[in-house]
């Protein structure tokens, strides 16, 4: 079991790829923000790259192992302490029953980190998956962040320790981080001519957006569009701003919202549906960017894609999460 | 000898919740952050007098921005 001293900013359990087949039903995906971190801090210690792990948003979490395990910490560069040490990430080590894994504040660049533990952590699955939906207080623990004195169960290693510890990501596959994350698109539904300009569709694909500080696992707001950007005075029977049509259902995850003038990522727990145009998706091998996009300070930048690049970008990222990525 | 308590996240200032001349204790609620749609406390770590408040509703923070001077 993992004991928790101190339940940080937003601690919570989650896999990959989440609660799928729900939509129909208004239920979000949830999962991990960043599934490349999670999927290689799963790997390290041998578990399969889905696992669920801690998702660690914003730091200061801490906590008390209370088993001899093997561990992998991935995500923003800032390493967490054990037993008031820094210990290395992007690798797996073993830790001792009674050790204490402490994160402080966030690193230079990106927002969250992924501890994964040999083996897995025990929380009921619902619905197929064990990802935390806080929005929906729904799966992961209790449905919530974890909090001062939670007791969460974990599974034990389905390996010899001495198999995995020590196991780090083959040089120069260590994801890149940055303060302008680069994300490719494609352009779509609701674009130029008929709901945006082609100085809208321009600046949509040439602007850096800064991210706000209202971003959440539900959305990533972007700073606002211009006025220039709507091809249409108004959304006619969707409603008076041009932003508005008819309700529809959103291509979640990665579909960018325009809700009045405001750019919104519809990512882990967002709204499945509604009445906003949708004027982008971001492919589905990029969504990790956005989870490591760091409200208030970073910027989003999209680039033009196909669904051909996505397909094979896509293909790609699942060879990478692999084993073989190990040295 | 002064110290500040400074922004763990970044976010904007949701207010600062003690007054120049308080005393205050170590793990104490200093400030309120604004971010992800939720609020953040920000605690002391040290005890001490509150000298000086450097910030006001809205103001941008990043992480390790002074909020609060403390005489300790």
């Amino acid at each position: 079991m993992l004991k928790v001293i101190n339940g940080g900013i937003e601690t919570l359990v989650e896999d990959w790829p989440g609660r799928l087949g729900f939509l129909g039903k208004g239920m979000a995906p949830s999962g991990a923000f960043d599934n490349v971190a999670l999927g290689f801090a799963n790997l390290l210690v041998g578990n399969r790259a889905g696992e669920a792990a801690f998702e660690i948003t914003g730091g200061f979490f801490e906590a008390e192992f209370g088993l001899n395990t093997a561990i992998a910490v991935t995500g923003t560069p800032k390493a967490p302490l054990l037993n008031g040490k820094e210990i290395p990430m992007w690798e797996s080590l073993e830790v001792q029953k009674g050790d204490i894994i402490k994160f402080s504040h966030i690193g230079e660049f990106g927002f969250r980190w992924y501890l994964a533990v040999a083996g897995g952590i025990d929380v009921n699955p619902y619905l197929g998956s064990k990802s935390t939906c806080i929005f929906g207080s729904y799966g992961g623990y209790e449905g919530r962040k974890l909090a001062n004195g939670d007791v969460v169960r974990l599974l034990k290693p389905t390996r010899s320790l001495r198999g995995v510890v020590g196991r780090k990501i083959k040089k120069g596959l260590i994801p890149r981080y940055t303060r302008e994350w680069t994300l490719r698109a494609i352009p779509g539904p609701n674009t130029s001519p008929d709901y945006v300009t082609e100085e809208g569709m321009n600046y949509l694909f040439s602007h850096s957006f800064k991210v706000q500080h209202t971003s959440n696992r539900s959305a990533y707001r972007l700073e606002a569009l211009p006025d220039s950007f709507f091809a249409r005075p108004d959304g006619g029977v969707g409603g008076s701003h041009p932003s508005n049509i008819i309700d529809h259902a959103y291509a979640m995850r990665g579909a960018l919202n325009i809700c009045g003038n405001t750019p919104v990522l519809l990512i882990a727990d967002g709204p499945t549906l509604g009445g906003y145009m949708c004027a982008l998706s971001v492919i589905n091998a990029d969504l990790w960017k956005v989870g490591q996009g760091t409200p208030n300070r970073d910027f989003i930048k999209f680039q033009m894609a196909t669904q051909e690049e996505a397909a094979q970008a896509r293909i790609d990222q699942k060879k990478l999460l692999t084993e073989n990525t190990l040295i | 000898m002064e110290t500040s308590v400074t922004a763990i996240m970044p976010g904007l200032t949701a207010r600062v919740v003690v007054n120049e001349g308080d005393k205050v204790s170590k793990g104490q609620e200093v400030a309120v952050i604004n971010c992800m749609k939720t609020e953040i406390k920000v605690l002391s770590e040290h005890e001490g007098v509150v000298k000086k408040i450097l910030v006001k509703e809205w103001d941008e923070l990043q992480v390790g921005d002074p909020m609060v001077v403390l005489d300790v």
